[in-house]
């Protein structure tokens, strides 16, 4: 057989020796390595995760070369020298050292004198720590600011507006605007003061113009959000987003920081909308509802009276990924409320919407409840008209509720004051037998009612259904999915106000319907989900992974997790513990796979709620993780413990550990199961009906 | 104006300048008219003698020169009167040139009034020398010294400073008389560029500026980048306190710095030049502008030199009162209009530059040595000096000593030779130290007298050569104070980008004045050692490499002043004024009462024929008492430690 070698074409050739050219070979710490011409040092010893101390530097700026601390001794042609490998480039041959007692000298030195200079900035402290040093020889001099050049070269390089450079030399140089004025230039950014490693007040003050926070949409504005950021906890899909209106790239063509630095090259700032054409045989409109503007209701305050807050952003403020950690403070003082006033049909049977929007007065009871739960002492209190409590259980928890101290007024005040100093507020009301009170609260929530979205009349225009008088889609009492147009189907709020539990029952319902008109494409669209295939596991030992969720802080706030997690560590057959904030999430299940390939886990235990929840979609988790479904166990330390043991929470971590041992037990003996199909005889027999 | 285009035209219009240098039938006075001399009163001398010579334009000439070196001795004036040789008149002031003028009225010299003699004249470029005087010497002048046997000139060797003091600087003509631009002109028509890098490599010039790298491989380098456009530097920022070499060559023969830049741009490649002179030397900027003119209009710079299509052209940068701009990336910087900040080399500025482009600079001292490399060989130079220090260098000799001024020896002279030069230490005191290289330098102690000064030899001894300065200190310097003097610049004057230097300095600084007011403690001596080394280990450039060099030398070699003044509170020189006291001796007052009424501070009690006593809570050390007190008496001393 003629064997012959495939000759490099000349332009391959080419392309290869250019490639050579650029690259350069040298050693550092022993170690050889070949990086493209043009990187520093610092660059390849980075790449080979040597560690060297840095201060000045900042991957996203071009490299100064100031604050000494990276300096490496290089050997080139016999000679030595000692040079900052931030700005060094690599040349070809050279040998480099990154640690000798000559260059640990000089780093302990240079932090000394920075210690001296700015003897408060923590990140100085830091480094000092990290180098063994723990005083300084050298005379205080108490600046906050270590010349570093990092808010210089942010400001010019990637804010494109150089608003702020040194001036003067030597031991008086210092940061500031041109000829001290404050700059035009300046955009009131904060991103020189988000590199500034000794956080100095310096920069605070170059602006007279106030800093406008960008306010978080999802925290109804009760915090602040950055431009790039995963909108909510949970999202899906759980990606970033970057706000296009206030990202500096977008205003002035600059920074594109998060471009040059996310390693998975996910950004690209040249995105457009794609405008798709489907052709369906259904469309559900699932679309929701909108709260009334709590702002509209003039003599209610709320948007001038800094502690009266809506609904919405009360459930935020009592959520544990809220604003406030799950901890119920008062916007105004962030000082706990001892006195919180609800206030309900605020936006609802009034002349602009006539209906009851049905979930408030549920809410607010479920609010008031899981506020006096939080915070022990804590006053609630509901003014009401008609207490709507009509569902399943419902009337049960609004007589709990009240027994429990939520007291209900039946009253719709007409106006609320506020107490000027303490910005406490006043709500005058006649009681039920009509005496006129003057009451004061520390904190109001007005539950605003459900209303159509905005766009609805333009969105079932294009849909070609009808709406209802008020605004929501029309539908009729008896079929309650249709709408007005054959093979549109609707549910949920669009439809009109109603609670989850049955937004979610409703929406099952429309999809059957939906189903019912596809039936000859029925499965035509449907993939098989692909599984990894199941491991065999018969003969291991048991290797148990537990995952122990704070659910928020209905679990993680009366439950100690941190120490379930240490005792569970110390269990038998137990390899791998941790705990999770949300272990339904999504990235929580990725989380999980990946550890079940990376401790090779042969069993799951997860410590959070109860089965009913999320049984199903765990098994399927550790099915993608290529285990059999049923090597999995669930302790539920919520309903059966952190739930009702409230008040006790240690006797509740003590409970929680046992639950947690006994399933770990139980899945240590669990064997796995192969699910069979049976064929069924498609025909029923109903007695009664 | 006709530009000069060939040989010819350059030897006519040297012979016009030559008819200057030497005027037949007149004679011809020259007047020191450098900023040494205009410091001392040389302009009303001027002012006096071309008055003097406006009516007799037919019997006198007088023409302003550069710095002729002896500063002491300022304000100097020359006389060539024809058939005679030149004589030189020192110190003249307004009583003096009066009669030496009427002297010169009559074509006679006063002799009582000269100082030295010339018998000839060398033409360094052109090797030939010109006698003056006609053969037989009145006895009257034969007695005048010859300049050779005045122990300042004798072991001089003017080459950087050849025509300083000898032409009027801006006449282009006389430059040219004494063989400006012949070298420019062989250059151009008979060498390649490699050809004239060689040469300069075998005469081993270097850096005159104080780095001391071989000024021939720079150009080399320069030469092998590949780029269309490239630019000549010259570095005029002088920044050392002190230092006038450069400042002198600028205001005293400063063609002979174009000249040389226009071989090197010839060489390198390039087509542009900059001087970046630091704006405090006026004069200067004054003298080299009038030259770039006058080599403009006579064809030396602007396009198509010699006919050789080379076009040239040098623009003036003026400093803004950086000492840091004497750094080569930081007179980039400040040539671009940035704030003078030092960058990483490498890239080296032959590779990337002004304006990013190949750039070569070179000092005043370097650019003025090319000339005569071209015109007497490299190989001729390299005789000159030491095995690795070739050629002559120009020092500011200052400071304790009885003749200050500049000099030009050899590489590879003697400490010691260059204190005769200066004619020993003033008022009869004791030699301490000789500080070298300025800022950047270190202290050099009286053990160290025999060292040959050489660019490795000043190094290895903890000093630099530097750009030439050179103070002479006596036994009543304090060496801890010039430490505390040279830190005090050098923190004023760090840039203040790198920790090492602007904090390094500062720390040291705070921690010699701590000494010097008495607050020292024994671990500082230690500290200031440690902190030193690492500033000069871990800076950025050359300022800060060099901080450390005053303390840490003076630490060397004086180490037991520290000690008295951490440990003792003694000041052995009585200068630092925490560390001193005023005491009248008792049994030496007269009781005269003269420091009584004298004490600004009326710290000193005291009846008529009583001892006085000086309080020491009120003296503030001015030193009037010890200058009024009768030296009959000559009762007040200064001790140290102080007393209460």
């Amino acid at each position: 057989m003629m064997k012959y070698k495939k000759k490099k074409s000349k332009k391959m050739k080419k392309r290869v020796k250019k490639e050579a050219e650029n690259m350069v070979s040298l050693t550092i710490d022993g170690t050889v390595i070949t990086i493209e011409k043009g990187k520093t040092i610092l660059d390849a010893a980075d790449s080979l995760n040597i560690e060297i101390p840095t201060l000045c530097y900042h991957k996203a700026l071009s490299p100064y070369g100031a604050c000494r601390l990276c300096v490496v001794e290089i050997q080139k042609n016999g000679k030595k020298k000692i040079q900052a490998s931030c700005v060094y480039q690599v040349e070809e041959g050279i040998e480099v050292k990154t640690q000798t007692p000559e260059l640990q000298n000089i780093r302990e030195t240079m932090i000394k004198l920075m210690m001296a200079r700015a003897p408060r900035s923590e990140k100085v402290k830091e480094i000092a720590r990290k180098l063994g040093v723990e005083r300084t020889e050298f005379i205080s001099k108490d600046e906050d600011c270590i010349l570093c050049g990092l808010c210089i070269r942010m400001c010019s390089e990637r804010m494109g507006q150089s608003a702020i450079g040194f001036k003067l030399r030597g031991d008086k140089r210092e940061v500031s605007p041109p000829f001290d004025v404050e700059s035009p230039r300046c955009i009131v950014c904060g991103a020189c003061f988000s590199v500034c490693p000794t956080a100095s007040e310096r920069l605070k003050k170059l602006s007279s113009r106030p800093v406008q926070p960008l306010l978080d949409e999802f925290d109804q504005g009760l915090r602040q959000r950055s431009v790039v950021r995963i909108p909510f906890p949970q999202a899906v899909p759980n990606a970033a987003i970057i706000d296009k209106e206030h990202c500096v790239h977008f205003l002035n063509d600059r920074c594109k920081i998060c471009q040059d630095l996310c390693e998975a090259e996910a950004i690209d700032f040249n995105q457009k909308e794609e405008v798709i054409d489907l052709r369906v045989g259904s469309v559900i409109v699932s679309c929701g509802f909108e709260v009334y503007d709590g702002k509209k209701e003039r003599a209610y305050g709320n948007g001038r009276y800094v502690n009266i807050v809506t609904s919405i952003e009360f459930e935020r403020i009592l959520s544990a990924s809220g604003p406030y950690q799950g901890h119920i403070l008062r916007p105004g003082d962030k000082k706990e409320p001892r006195k919180i006033a609800f206030i309900q049909c605020v936006g609802s049977r009034t002349d602009e919407h006539k209906y009851c929007s049905s979930v408030c007065c549920m809410h607010a009871t479920k609010e008031a409840v899981i506020a006096m739960e939080h915070s022990p002492g804590l006053a609630c209190t509901i003014f009401y008209m008609d207490l709507r409590a009509f569902g399943k259980g419902f009337d049960e928890y609004y007589e709990k509720a009240s027994r429990s101290g939520v007291r209900y007024i039946r009253c719709r005040p007409s106006l609320i004051e506020e107490v000027p100093e303490s910005r406490d507020l006043i709500i005058k009301y006649s009681d039920e037998i009509g005496k006129m009170c003057a009451e004061e609260f520390d904190m109001i929530v007005l539950s605003c009612g459900l209303q159509p979205l905005k766009q609805m009349s333009e969105l079932t225009q294009k849909l070609g259904i009808r709406l209802n008088e008020h605004g929501f889609c029309k539908t009729d009492t008896f079929t309650p999915i249709e709408s007005s147009r054959r093979g549109l189907f609707v549910c949920g709020p669009c439809a009109e106000p109603k609670d989850i539990p049955e937004t979610v029952t409703q929406s099952s319902a429309a999809a059957a319907k939906a189903m019912v008109l596809l039936t000859e494409a029925r499965n035509s669209l449907i993939a098989k989900k692909e599984y990894p295939p199941e491991k065999d596991v018969s003969d291991q030992k048991p290797r148990i992974g537990v995952f122990i969720c704070h659910c928020g802080i209905n679990i993680g706030g009366y439950v100690n997790v941190p120490q379930v997690v240490e005792y569970t560590r110390n269990l038998p057959h137990v390899v791998y513990v941790e705990d999770n904030l949300y272990t339904c999430s999504q990235d929580s299940q990725r989380r999980i796979i990946e550890m079940i390939k990376e401790h090779a886990l042969n069993r799951v235990v997860i410590a959070s709620c109860t089965p009913r929840t999320h049984e199903p979609l765990f098994r399927d988790t550790i099915r993608e993780g290529g285990l059999n479904p049923y090597l999995f166990e669930m302790a539920n330390i919520r309903d059966q413990c952190s739930w009702i043991h409230m008040t006790e929470p240690q006797l509740a971590t003590e409970k929680a550990k046992d639950l947690v041992k006994m399933s770990v037990a139980k899945a240590a003996r669990l064997e796995p199961l192969k699910r069979v199909e049976i064929d069924v005889v498609q025909k029923a027999l109903v007695i009664g009906g | 104006m006709k530009k000069i285009k060939d040989l010819q035209e350059l030897d006519k219009t040297g012979e016009q300048g030559l008819k200057r240098l030497y005027p037949e039938g007149r004679t011809r006075v020259t007047v020191g008219m450098a900023t040494c001399g205009l410091a001392t009163g040389a302009e009303p001398v001027f002012n006096y003698l071309a008055a003097l010579a406006k009516d007799r334009e037919d019997q006198i000439l007088v023409v302003p020169v550069g710095c002729i070196g002896f500063c002491q001795r300022e304000p100097l004036i020359d006389a060539l009167i024809p058939h005679l040789p030149r004589i030189t008149f020192a110190k003249v002031d307004g009583e003096k040139v009066q009669e030496i003028a009427r002297h010169l009225i009559q074509n006679r010299i006063s002799v009582k009034h000269a100082a030295w003699r010339y018998d000839e004249d060398e033409f360094l470029i052109l090797n030939t020398a010109r006698r003056l005087g006609n053969g037989s010497l009145p006895a009257a002048i034969e007695s005048i010294i010859h300049y050779h046997e005045i122990p300042f000139f004798q072991k001089q060797l003017k080459i950087a400073l050849r025509n300083c003091g000898y032409i009027n600087p801006e006449d282009i003509e006389e430059y040219i008389a004494r063989g400006g631009y012949s070298s420019l002109y062989r250059v151009l028509n008979e060498m390649k560029p490699e050809e004239i890098i060689t040469e300069v490599k075998l005469s081993g010039l270097r850096g005159r500026g104080g780095a001391g790298f071989p000024t021939g491989m720079k150009w080399e380098i320069c030469r092998d980048v590949k780029d269309d456009v490239k630019y000549i530097i010259c570095n005029a920022d002088e920044g050392d306190p002190g230092a006038y070499m450069d400042r002198s060559i600028l205001e005293g023969d400063p063609h002979s710095v174009i000249e040389g830049m226009l071989i090197g741009a010839y060489a390198i490649g390039a087509s542009a030049g900059y001087i970046y002179v630091r704006t405090e030397y006026p004069l200067a900027i004054k003298r080299f502008t009038k030259a770039i003119e006058a080599a403009e209009a006579y064809g030396f710079l602007g396009e198509d030199i010699f006919n050789r299509r080379f076009d040239f052209k040098i623009t003036i940068s003026e400093g803004a009162g950086a000492f840091v701009c004497g750094e080569e990336t930081s007179l980039i910087a400040s040539v671009e209009g940035r704030p003078p900040e030092p960058r990483l080399r490498p890239p080296f500025p032959a590779e990337s530059g002004v304006w990013g482009k190949p750039t070569n600079i070179n000092n005043v001292e370097t650019w003025s040595n090319i000339p005569v490399i071209i015109a007497r060989g490299g190989d001729w130079f390299s005789r000159i000096g030491t095995d690795k220090s070739k050629g002559t260098k120009v020092f500011s000799l200052v400071g304790k000593i009885n003749d200050t001024g500049l000099i030009e020896v050899p590489m590879g002279i003697k400490l010691g030779e260059i204190l005769e030069i200066g004619g020993g230490i003033s008022e009869g005191k004791k030699f301490k130290a000789i500080q070298t290289g300025g800022p950047s330098g270190g202290c050099i102690p009286a053990s160290l007298l025999d060292l040959s000064v050489d660019y490795e030899k000043l190094t290895d001894a903890g000093s630099m050569m530097g750009s030439g300065g050179m103070v002479v200190m006596d036994e009543d310097t304090c060496m801890v104070d010039v430490a505390k003097y040279f830190l005090e610049f050098l923190k004023d004057e760090s840039c203040g980008k790198c920790t090492s230097c602007r904090e390094g300095t500062q720390q040291m600084y705070d921690i010699v004045k701590r000494i010097t007011e008495g607050n020292g403690k024994k671990e500082d001596i230690e500290l200031l050692e440690n902190l030193g080394n690492v500033v000069k280990v871990a800076s950025m450039c050359g300022l800060g490499q060099t901080a450390a060099n005053p303390v840490l030398s003076t630490i060397r070699y004086f180490r037991d002043e520290y000690i008295s003044h951490t440990i003792e509170k003694r000041c052995p020189a009585l200068v630092c004024k925490a560390l001193i006291s005023y005491v009248i001796e008792p049994e030496s007052c007269g009781g005269c009462t003269v420091c009584v009424e004298n004490c600004p501070s009326d710290a000193i009690t005291g009846e008529p024929k009583k001892v006085h006593v000086i309080d020491q809570k009120k003296c503030v050390k001015c030193g009037i008492c010890i200058a009024s007190c009768p030296p009959k008496f000559k009762a007040i001393k200064i001790v140290s430690p102080t007393v209460k």
